[in-house]
């Protein structure tokens, strides 16, 4: 949960931006803007930062039309993040989007790791194995150990940008692991 | 996390070790495409737009009325027809505007 500063902030912020000053919609988006672009990266993946920034344009843009409409009777960050989610989702969805190809960044890592090629190929299937099976889970699952493991959000964070208890974004990360480990031993990587 | 079992463990290793990459960033210029945009969005109709629509309404309602009078309808009733939806247009038009400026709401 944000703290209660935080939400009165907002709340004033949104009485401001509602009577029309952009001053207000301006601070308002640049309390928001990285936990937007946060979100909308952990639904669609490593490798689509420039489509994640899309979806947080939009996102904003959305809100400025709507903001007349919101009541206040959830949180504004609460209300912003659900529509990241719902954007992102549905963008997802119609793009069918696929894993990129391997980059130029992982292949220098992968030039410059201390072990050895075998190693190293083996650390490299694993990983593509994992990613597939990640991308196979829920929707929020996979949000959730993006947001966790990737992009460094505690799990009380995990929860405010999901919109769920504390509990249950820990279930989600639980559940989450439960699964991947049933779908690698499938795959035969039973020594992870 | 403290609660998970071994197994828990192994998975959370793996996944803290293949998802290390960098985090990206939102771009510097962000805020200002998105305010640019908005400004963009906010405008209203361009003029040049404004004055084609009303020549192009213009001439649809001469055409409407000749065409009107041509099959015998009164003045009356053609101006019904050809004013009534334009007073409508203009009083949703002002309802959507001013809405807290109606007699009839406190």
């Amino acid at each position: 949960m944000p703290p209660v500063d935080a939400v009165d902030a907002d709340a004033q912020l949104v009485a401001r931006a509602q009577a029309g000053d952009q001053d207000a919609f301006a601070q308002l988006f640049r309390r928001h803007s990285d936990q937007v672009f946060r979100l909308a990266l952990s639904i669609l993946g490593r490798g689509f930062s420039a489509e994640a920034e899309e979806v947080a344009q939009e996102v904003f843009l959305k809100v400025h039309h709507a903001l007349a409409t919101f009541r206040g009777e959830a949180e504004i960050g609460s209300w912003i993040y659900r529509i990241t989610f719902n954007q992102a989702v549905n963008l997802k969805a119609r793009a069918r989007y696929q894993r990129p190809h391997l980059d130029d960044t992982t292949l220098s890592h992968a030039a410059s790791a201390e072990p050895g090629p075998h190693s190293l190929l083996e650390d490299a299937q694993r990983d593509r194995c994992l990613a597939e099976c990640i991308q196979t889970l829920p929707e929020v699952y996979q949000s959730a150990l993006r947001l966790y493991y990737w992009l460094g959000a505690s799990v009380a964070e995990v929860a405010a940008l999901l919109d769920v208890p504390e509990n249950t974004a820990k279930s989600y990360l639980h559940r989450a692991r439960q699964l991947l480990d049933g779908m690698l031993k499938q795959k035969g990587y039973s020594n992870v | 996390m403290s609660e998970m079992d071994p197994r828990q463990i192994e998975i959370d290793s793996l996944l803290r070790r293949s998802m290390a990459d960098p985090v990206p960033r939102l771009s510097p210029d962000f805020h200002q495409d998105l305010s640019r945009e908005l400004r963009r969005r906010s405008q209203p109709p361009h003029r040049f737009g404004r004055i084609v629509l009303s020549g192009y309404g213009a001439v649809s309602v001469v055409a409407c009325i000749v065409v009107m009078r041509g099959q015998g309808l009164g003045w009356v009733p053609i101006a019904v027809i050809t004013l009534g939806p334009l007073a409508s247009l203009e009083l949703v038009r002002r309802l959507r505007l001013a809405p807290l400026k109606l007699p009839f709401r406190r």
